[in-house]
């Protein structure tokens, strides 16, 4: 037991300026700016890359390689998929008539967000701060989540709130469009007091997307930062045997359930706004 | 803990700054975890009911579980916003 606290005092000398914020901190490591804007690629980047990687060679690997009547695991997991997003996403939101021409948008979608879900639950060397082995500087095995960003989710829900209206306007011409936002049958006075809500209500689907997923991982990352952080912060061994059972319990409840749920809650709000604007109520 | 010493300076700002992001983030979460409690019940009973209806049910429970859920994450978000910008 000494020599493992002894252990770990070597490691807390080393650690000693222990900040976990800086997990979420991104500065820029390929600077580019073009005019106004700034593209440079930082840490979230790379996450995002590595993630539509994974997404690509994923759909690859499980639809790429010939179908047989007697499938095997890679088909069976493929089969699974292609069902839970089709029966439980696609099927009961989006009308027959949009059917076909949305679904690889939303299986995409699902796709795509659990990966990076998933992957910012893994370590991995891309990190901003090095430790050095044997003299050769290395970037240290972190964790980090490309949906633990606003700009991210933000930027995805962006996409969903354009095809909407998009599809809305194009299914059923813009002015039958915009009229199934105003309800029928409501008396003249409190159109003024419905209209608005309803037109604030479509910006604010654009906020509670995005939101729920940043925040959703966001807080799944801090409070097992914060668990770990706190035998920093008071500087006592003792709070190991609570720190990390919680710490442990926290990132399987993540891993196991919250980066699913979040990229199916995604992809069926997506689906549900974009069925709902291709075929209004009204 | 910091805020909490703080107030000991007379700083009394930051630690009703802390105060009230806890409390804030406590009530919304009081809110969340009735509604999420009122699903799963729902839930159960539905399938004691209908226990063929498991798989449809499945779906909109999880639905709702997330749009409940997010309620807290407003709060935080609220309260982290009140915390850094007041």
């Amino acid at each position: 037991m000494n020599a493992l606290f002894g252990a770990m005092n070597v490691v807390l000398a080393a650690t000693e300026d222990f900040e976990p914020q800086k997990e979420f901190e991104l500065p820029a490591w390929v600077s580019i700016h073009i005019g106004p804007l700034d593209m440079s690629i930082n840490k979230a980047v790379v996450y995002l890359l590595v993630g539509a990687a994974v997404t690509c060679i994923l759909g690859i690997w499980i639809m790429r390689f010939g179908l047989s009547l007697r499938p095997n695991r890679r088909q069976t997991i493929g089969e699974a998929l292609y069902d839970l997003i089709y029966g439980q996403i696609a099927e009961s939101s989006l009308p027959s008539k949009g059917l076909a021409l949305w679904f690889p948008y939303v299986a995409a979608l699902f796709l795509f967000i659990w990966i990076l879900n998933l992957i910012g639950f893994i370590p991995l060397p891309i990190s901003d701060e090095h430790v050095h082995i044997a003299g050769v500087e290395l970037p240290t095995w972190g964790v980090y989540a490309a949906t633990a960003n606003l700009s991210v989710t933000l930027a995805l829900a962006l996409i969903t709130f354009i095809a909407t209206h998009f599809e809305g306007i194009r299914f059923n011409g813009p002015v039958r469009y915009f009229k199934s936002w105003v309800p029928q049958g409501a008396p003249g006075p409190l159109l003024v007091l419905i209209v608005p809500l309803e037109v604030i209500s479509q910006f604010m689907r654009l906020i509670s997307l995005s939101v729920r997923l940043f925040a959703n991982m966001l807080a799944g990352h801090m409070l097992i930062l914060v668990m770990i952080g706190l035998i920093f912060i008071f500087e006592s061994y003792a709070l190991i045997v609570i720190a990390v059972p919680v710490a442990t319990a926290v990132y399987i409840f993540e891993v196991a359930i919250v980066v699913t749920i979040q990229a199916f809650v995604f992809a069926l709000l997506s689906a549900i706004y974009i069925g709902g604007a291709i075929e209004p109520e009204h | 803990m910091t805020t909490v010493l703080a107030a000991l300076d007379g700083n009394v700002a930051d630690m009703g700054k802390a105060i009230a992001f806890g409390v804030g983030v406590g009530l919304g979460a009081v809110g969340a975890g009735i509604g999420i409690g009122n699903i799963f019940g729902s839930m159960i009973q539905a399938v004691a009911r209908q226990p063929e209806l498991r798989g449809e049910l499945t779906g909109i429970q999880w639905l709702g579980f997330a749009l409940t859920e997010a309620v807290v994450f407003y709060a935080l978000l609220g309260g982290l916003l009140a915390y850094v910008l007041v």
